[in-house]
């Protein structure tokens, strides 16, 4: 959690200076020489190498060739990064505060002491660990028109049956379920972790002022729980932005339609398979964008609702 | 203030069976809700053992909650044996797991390595160097993907058809080897408690940063260590964009890509499928339930998952 907390001292040097310590100071190099490496070439140093590919256009046989911000422009002109944009954010809006809500309500259930529940808790924890694919497979078969488990419910309810993935309506709420199934058990343990950090005492002291359950929930426990709030927050909006695997999974055999299309299917797409480095690169920096412009605009909001203790 | 401290105790003599009954019907509420829930979240996985197990008369002909009429194992082996080349889904597990153990074993002595700078040794610049590896934990992967494939293509490869690391699985486990913010950041926080007095007292006897680092800091950072491995094996295990960037040969595969193709190539196969997803998701499960108090301190601490 300590994370996200601006004080903490990441920049403070244990006051030492001199001695054997200082000599020690040569050796640090060595210690970080493979992870300066991994920044340079994989992950910081990267980051201006998409900028620089996203300006050319370069199928990896020919010498890239410098087009300026023509990619840019291309991909406001295209409609299937329009679809892919529109639907990440669509699938962000409903998923994120949808896990939130459903995460805070069970982790709040989870809390209360009761005997017996820890094999409940594995049933929310388990699905977090196991992958997309695997798991995109078993949703798949639920999802089937023919045979899938939800239309046979559908059809004893008397119901019509629907086609879900191949759907264009239902398409992404079928994608948002699933997700919310597997992430669920990320953002109670988040919230259980917050939940067991408050102080008894604050409770109790509630209490004897005379304040009922709502009231102690409204002003204690939420505004308690407001750090773990904003890091579930940070964690599921930035995962949001990233949703791929579901979609590769339960939409193949065939591309995906319009409806399921995301940014990371459409970097995919268009860098690994249609090889359009420069266009990909540019889809990608703009997922740069969004996701370092929401991560500070909500950092930003963070001074008007996160009390830390 | 005074007055509600006053009028509680009353309040609260004047009506304890309700209260009592209240409570207890709040509580069978609860258990109710959290059980039921508790269920919906495992259909999936019990439809999938059923289903691994019916054959695929049964799984189109009968209702969703029927049982399979025996255990139809053979689902299994074709789901196994399925595939072209001489590749089985042996092949690709196999595959799963020495990436997954590369990348872990890279992780931990990388990570670690950067932790203790980060946490004992007060060299310059520390502070922003820390700030700006933090700062990559916030970058998609997918944002470096371009960059990263340009690089691996431009590495020569002695075995590979490409001549270069495309169609390898040296993309896949080489990056473990250079460091990962997650885990240094995890290992420093743990590092950071470790008394000092403790290196203090090794230097006097003359020891060196590395076996300061060896001796004293990494065997008491086992459960962080723990936490760092399980996490990194899950990540590897479950990855799908990479391994599809990358690979190209089917002996190559790992079992998400595998999957994939399967899922590609049979279609309306539910039974073979579900075997095979379940097979794949069995190590993670096992892992969990031996580890599920690592897997939880992970998770509260950091929050990330795949």
């Amino acid at each position: 959690m300590t994370l996200l907390r601006r004080r903490p001292a990441t920049g403070s040097v244990p006051g030492r200076g001199g001695g054997p310590v200082a000599a020690e100071v040569k050796w640090a190099w060595l210690f970080l020489a493979p992870t300066l490496i991994g920044l340079a070439i994989l992950s910081a140093g990267p980051i201006l190498a998409t900028l620089g590919i996203s300006l050319t256009e370069w199928d990896l046989l020919r010498a890239p060739e410098w087009v300026g911000l023509d990619n840019f422009g291309a991909l406001v002109g295209d409609g299937r990064f329009l679809v892919a944009l529109r639907n990440t954010t669509f699938y962000t809006v409903v998923s994120v505060p949808l896990g939130m809500v459903l995460a805070l309500g069970l982790a709040l259930a989870l809390n209360q002491g009761l005997r017996g529940i820890s094999w409940i808790r594995t049933s929310y924890f388990l699905p977090v660990v196991t992958s997309a694919t695997a798991v995109g497979l078993v949703w798949a078969w639920i999802y089937a028109p023919s045979g899938g488990i939800l239309n046979q419910v559908l059809v004893f309810l008397g119901l019509p049956p629907q086609k879900w993935i191949s759907d264009p309506f239902w398409a992404m709420p079928s994608i948002i379920l699933m997700s919310t199934w597997q992430g669920l058990g990320t953002s109670v343990i988040i919230f259980l972790a917050g939940l067991q950090g408050i102080p008894q005492e604050y409770h109790d002291a509630a209490s004897v002022d005379g304040a009922g359950r709502w009231a102690r929930l409204r002003n204690v426990t939420l505004p308690l729980l407001t750090p773990s709030i904003f890091f579930t927050g940070i964690l599921s909006l930035i995962g949001a932005f990233q949703i791929f695997d579901q979609v590769y999974v339960l939409a193949r055999p065939g591309k995906p339609t319009d409806a399921t299309v995301t940014l990371v299917y459409f970097i995919y797409e268009n860098g690994f398979k249609n090889f359009k480095m420069g266009y990909a690169a540019a889809a990608s920096w703009i997922l740069f964008l969004i996701v370092a412009v929401l991560t500070w605009v909500y950092f930003r909001s963070q001074r008007r609702w996160v009390h830390y203790q | 203030m005074t007055a509600p401290t006053l009028a509680a105790p009353a309040a609260r003599s004047r009506r304890p069976l309700r209260v009592r009954a209240l409570r207890v019907s709040r509580r069978g509420l609860l258990y109710a809700v959290l059980i039921a829930g508790g269920l919906l979240m495992m259909v999936p996985f019990f439809w999938m053992i059923v289903t691994s197990l019916k054959t695929r008369a049964e799984v189109f002909g009968s209702s969703p909650l029927s049982l399979p009429s025996g255990a139809h194992f053979e689902n299994y082996a074709n789901m196994w044996n399925a595939f072209p080349q001489g590749v089985t889904f042996g092949t690709f597990f196999g595959n799963s797991l020495k990436l997954a153990l590369l990348c872990t074993a890279g992780q931990l002595v990388t990570s670690s390595m950067a932790a203790y700078a980060f946490a004992v040794i007060p060299f310059r610049g520390r502070g922003p160097l820390f700030g700006i590896l933090l700062a990559t934990l916030i970058i998609p992967v997918q944002v470096v993907l371009v960059p990263n494939f340009v690089l691996y293509r431009s590495l020569p490869h002695p075995f590979s058809a490409s001549g270069n690391w495309i169609g390898t699985q040296e993309p896949l486990w080489v990056g473990a080897w250079l460091g990962g913010a997650f885990g240094t950041f995890l290992l420093r926080q743990f590092f950071l408690a470790i008394p000092r007095e403790l290196a203090d007292a090794a230097r006097v006897d003359g020891a060196n940063p590395w076996q300061i680092f060896t001796r004293i800091y990494v065997p008491l950072a086992r459960p962080a260590l723990a936490t760092l491995a399980i996490f990194t094996f899950m990540w590897t295990w479950n990855d799908l964009l990479s391994p599809l960037i990358y690979l190209s040969a089917l002996d190559q595969y790992t079992t998400t890509v595998g999957l994939a193709f399967f899922k590609g190539q049979f279609i309306g196969k539910w039974p073979e499928m579900m075997a095979g997803g379940l097979v794949s998701l069995l190590p993670m499960i096992i892992l969990f339930v031996v580890a599920q108090k690592y897997f939880v301190r992970g998770i509260a601490l950091s929050g990330l998952k795949g």
